[in-house]
């Protein structure tokens, strides 16, 4: 088993050469080095500090060159006996069975797989697009409004435009705010896929409620400072009920999803389903 | 030519005349003998930086202060700022890269042993001659001595007409000599690390700080060219009649402000970059628990190098680029905080129902953590071109930066000396002078740089030589001033911890806090060779595998 044999090795070796080649002291390193920074000392001293300068560099390349070739030059170090023993303070802890022959399980257990955060971040969006269009239409007079809005927050052009351009269509606001909405949606979804897991207690209420308010407030807070022309546009009630919207709609999407084994110590050609006989543990591919 | 034996320093090294052992040190090629002159070179320029930072705080300590003349002042705070960066921070995080890389690989030495002696010594010569400019900076014309230009030496100061005399060539010339040090320092550690690992030891079982120093070193070669060829140009424009940076010639002051920090800001990361390897490693040993993310730590780490070099015009806001050119920099520099944001989480995790031991390098780590995320607080707030525009060249920026640099870098480094000092002296560094270290800098950092936030945002410029009384900005600047002598005082409790420890230390042992790497399976300090027989390993902790044959992290990796 690997663990032994690198027990062996690290240990007290039977093999243990007496003494050990290592590459000679020398000084042309340093003398090269001191030729070169004379050499361009030259230029704020005197020409002689240059030429000197050029000497020692020279020498210091052909000393260095003979130190390597024909041979490199080693001297042999004897080896010094080692009487290092592997030791631990860590005290004796009780284990708590989860499987044959396996004494640490990976939490969590089970998790989503990464379609699973895709599918509820895609979800997520569409619920929390159409809330947002429900806005533009009965509070703004536009379903374009909210679109011009999310462009504004990445395109410059959007944000210069007046009342009456943001309640129309533009093609490239369009384009800009929904690429922007699908990929943070889906970034979002992924780590939902993630982190839900991990909160096995009232995931929805984490994921659907409480996220969405505290990112909320976050960007409550930061828009005023950073974007504060873009701020006065956004009505807060309905950007905090797109937002637990989404939330609630990506939990309970990514929720839905049947979970599978956590595959995080497992080598990486069988995680990317790579055909290779040989990397599978002889513990077998079942595990806590 | 392979006959002659060398003497063990472990063994005979109070035995030999101080010449003998001079000898020894200079014409050394093993890198651990490289990693502590490194490290020792950059604790000297570290007390030259430091008394020039207090001279600068002495002036700015109460309004109309003349305690140097503005000339003096000029050049206070472009040495400072340069010897801190390239002679200080660099330095000494090479000197542990060299001398922690090829012992936590299994490696024997360095890939060129030679090599790496001559990347010290250009280093050293680097920093001399920036020194040396104090003596000889005025050179015929009689003007100035050392550098005064500030750190970044923006066009059109560095011309010949605003900058008479050689104190600019002296800067020119030691970071460019320097610069060729590091580049390679940085070609040495990319070879060890892809070419010297021990068996087993696969790029996903390499230790963090491995990863994070290859990471570093490519990321060093990237960013130092773009500025030795700056330097190149300038020197042309200076002696040679070119005319880059001359903007009445048609040339541009701005080119050389891109050339500067594309290399200025990847720099920043080159810099913090191992100061997180220095956590990966010490936060998990004294929380009791391996890293938490392994992979994702690699991965973040790649990911801010990648966009960190997309970052560096976030430095040139208020010179006036195209509002694309504003959000296209606004919104990288943001989004180097996502990975950053991640390694933050990581180390919590990692923490997160461990038993934590509060010992000094840990407590330095903790330090780091909470200070870090607020520098990089400001930091994204400052990536808000219309934030920065009205607090660039402000003191605010000048707090930022010293908070990521001391209340981050400085503060990992000081947790990896605590750490790993035992194992290059074979000596425990004192708890108890540690733990006044701690505190005496925790003090003295949050006096001065928290407070200094406040002069910046009520206007106060960088660099200013003195200010008027009535502006509010008094007793602020007595408060910083006071901090800085603190953390003078800490300073000094620290440097009296490393002489009196390596003289009466207890014994370190082997391993003296129960860790998981292959440094701590040799002697203290190891010996030449490192490891009489190349270690094999089968996980990420080989040294956990050897303690706990029962539960081996290899079965799980």
């Amino acid at each position: 088993m690997d663990t032994l044999l690198a027990t062996e090795q690290l240990g007290q070796d039977p093999g243990t050469p007496r003494e050990i080649e290592s590459p000679a002291p020398t000084t042309w390193p340093l003398i090269l080095a001191f030729g070169f920074t004379l050499l361009f000392s030259g230029l704020v001293t005197s020409m002689s500090v240059t030429a000197l300068g050029a000497v020692l560099a020279v020498a210091g390349c052909v000393g260095w060159f003979r130190e390597v070739f024909p041979r490199e030059h080693e001297v042999a170090v004897p080896v010094l006996p080692d009487d290092f023993r592997a030791s631990t303070e860590r005290r004796v802890v009780d284990r708590l069975p989860v499987a044959a022959e396996q004494v640490r399980a990976w939490l969590p257990v089970h998790t989503y797989p990464v379609s699973a955060g895709v599918k509820g971040g895609l979800a997520g969006g569409i619920a929390m697009a159409v809330l947002a269009c429900a806005y533009g239409v009965l509070k703004a007079g536009s379903i374009w409004y909210p679109i011009n809005l999310l462009a504004a927050t990445a395109y410059a052009e959007s944000l210069k435009m007046g009342p009456g351009q943001l309640n129309s269509f533009h093609a490239d606001g369009f384009v800009l705010a929904l690429g922007l909405h699908a990929f943070v949606s889906t970034l979002v979804g992924l780590l939902y896929g993630v982190m839900l897991p991990m909160f096995a207690r009232r995931p929805i209420v984490l994921g659907g409620l409480i996220a969405p308010v505290l990112w909320s407030g976050l960007i409550y807070t930061m828009l005023g400072l950073l974007n504060p022309l873009l701020a006065s546009h956004i009505d807060w009630y309905w950007f905090v009920a797109s937002q637990v919207a989404f939330g609630l709609v990506a939990g309970l999407v990514v929720a839905r999803q049947s979970r599978m084994l956590t595959r995080e110590n497992m080598p990486f050609a069988m995680r990317a389903g790579v055909e290779a006989p040989g990397i599978i543990s002889p513990h077998g591919e079942e595990r806590p | 030519m392979s006959s002659d034996a060398i003497t063990i320093p472990a063994l005979q090294i109070q035995e030999k005349p101080w010449v003998d052992l001079l000898h020894e040190w200079v014409t050394t090629v093993d890198h651990k003998r490289l990693g502590i002159l490194y490290i020792v070179y950059a604790l000297v320029f570290l007390v030259f930086g430091g008394i020039e930072a207090l001279i600068i705080r002495v002036q700015l300590m109460h309004s109309h202060n003349n305690f140097v003349s503005p000339q003096v002042f000029n050049r206070m705070f472009t040495m400072h700022g340069t010897t801190m960066i390239f002679f200080v921070v660099m330095p000494v995080l090479f000197g542990f890269a060299n001398y922690l890389v090829p012992l936590m690989i299994g490696a024997r030495d360095m890939a060129f042993p030679r090599l790496n002696a001559f990347s010290f010594w250009l280093s050293a010569f680097g920093g001399l001659l920036l020194y040396f400019s104090f003596l000889g900076g005025s050179g015929l014309y009689g003007a100035g001595s050392a550098p005064d230009v500030g750190w970044w030496a923006y066009a059109p100061l560095t011309a010949r007409a605003f900058s008479p005399g050689h104190s600019s060539d002296y800067w020119t010339l030691a970071l460019l000599v320097s610069g060729f040090g590091s580049i390679g320092t940085s070609i040495n550690i990319i070879a060890t690390i892809l070419c010297l690992r021990c068996p087993g030891m696969k790029l996903n079982r390499m230790p963090l700080l491995a990863w994070l120093n290859l990471v570093m070193a490519g990321m060093v070669l990237i960013a130092i060219t773009p500025l030795s060829a700056a330097q190149i140009m300038l020197l042309i424009d200076r002696y040679l009649g070119g005319h880059f940076f001359d903007a009445q010639a048609g040339g541009s002051a701005v080119l050389w402000m891109h050339f500067f920090w594309i290399f200025g800001h990847p720099e920043v990361y080159i810099l913090v970059i191992p100061a997180f390897a220095f956590l990966s490693e010490i936060v998990p040993v004294f929380s009791r628990k391996p890293i938490f993310g392994y992979p994702v730590m690699v991965a973040a780490t790649i990911c801010i190098a990648f966009v960190s070099l997309s970052v560096w015009a976030h430095h040139m806001f208020t010179v006036g680029m195209n509002s694309y050119a504003n959000s296209f920099f606004a919104i990288t520099t943001m989004a180097v905080g996502i990975p950053t944001g991640i390694k933050i989480f990581n180390w919590i995790g990692t923490m997160w129902g461990g038993r934590i031991l509060f010992k000094v390098p840990m407590l330095f780590c903790l330090g780091f953590l909470f200070q870090f995320l607020i520098a990089g607080l400001t930091g994204i707030m400052q990536a808000a071109a219309p934030f920065d525009w009205q607090l660039s060249l402000s003191y605010f920026v000048v707090a930022h930066f010293h908070y990521v640099i001391v209340g981050g870098i400085l503060f990992a480094l000081f947790g990896a000396f605590y750490y790993w000092c035992p194992k290059m002296t074979g000596r425990m560094l004192s708890e108890r002078l540690g733990r006044w270290h701690f505190w005496l800098f925790v003090i003295g950092f949050h006096m001065t740089f928290d407070v200094m936030h406040i002069p910046g945002l009520l206007g106060m410029p960088r660099r200013i030589y003195t200010y008027e009384p009535g502006r509010g900005w008094d007793t602020l600047n007595l408060i910083v001033s006071i901090g800085a002598f603190i953390q003078a005082i800490a300073i000094l409790v620290f440097v009296w911890n490393l002489i009196s420890s390596y003289f009466k230390g207890a014994k370190a042992g082997n391993d003296p806090w129960d860790a998981w790497t292959l440094e701590w399976s040799t002697s203290s300090p190891p010996p030449p060779y490192n490891f009489a027989t190349i270690p094999v390993v089968a996980s990420r902790r080989p040294l956990w595998d050897l303690k706990h044959p029962e539960d081996p992290d290899s079965l799980y990796e």
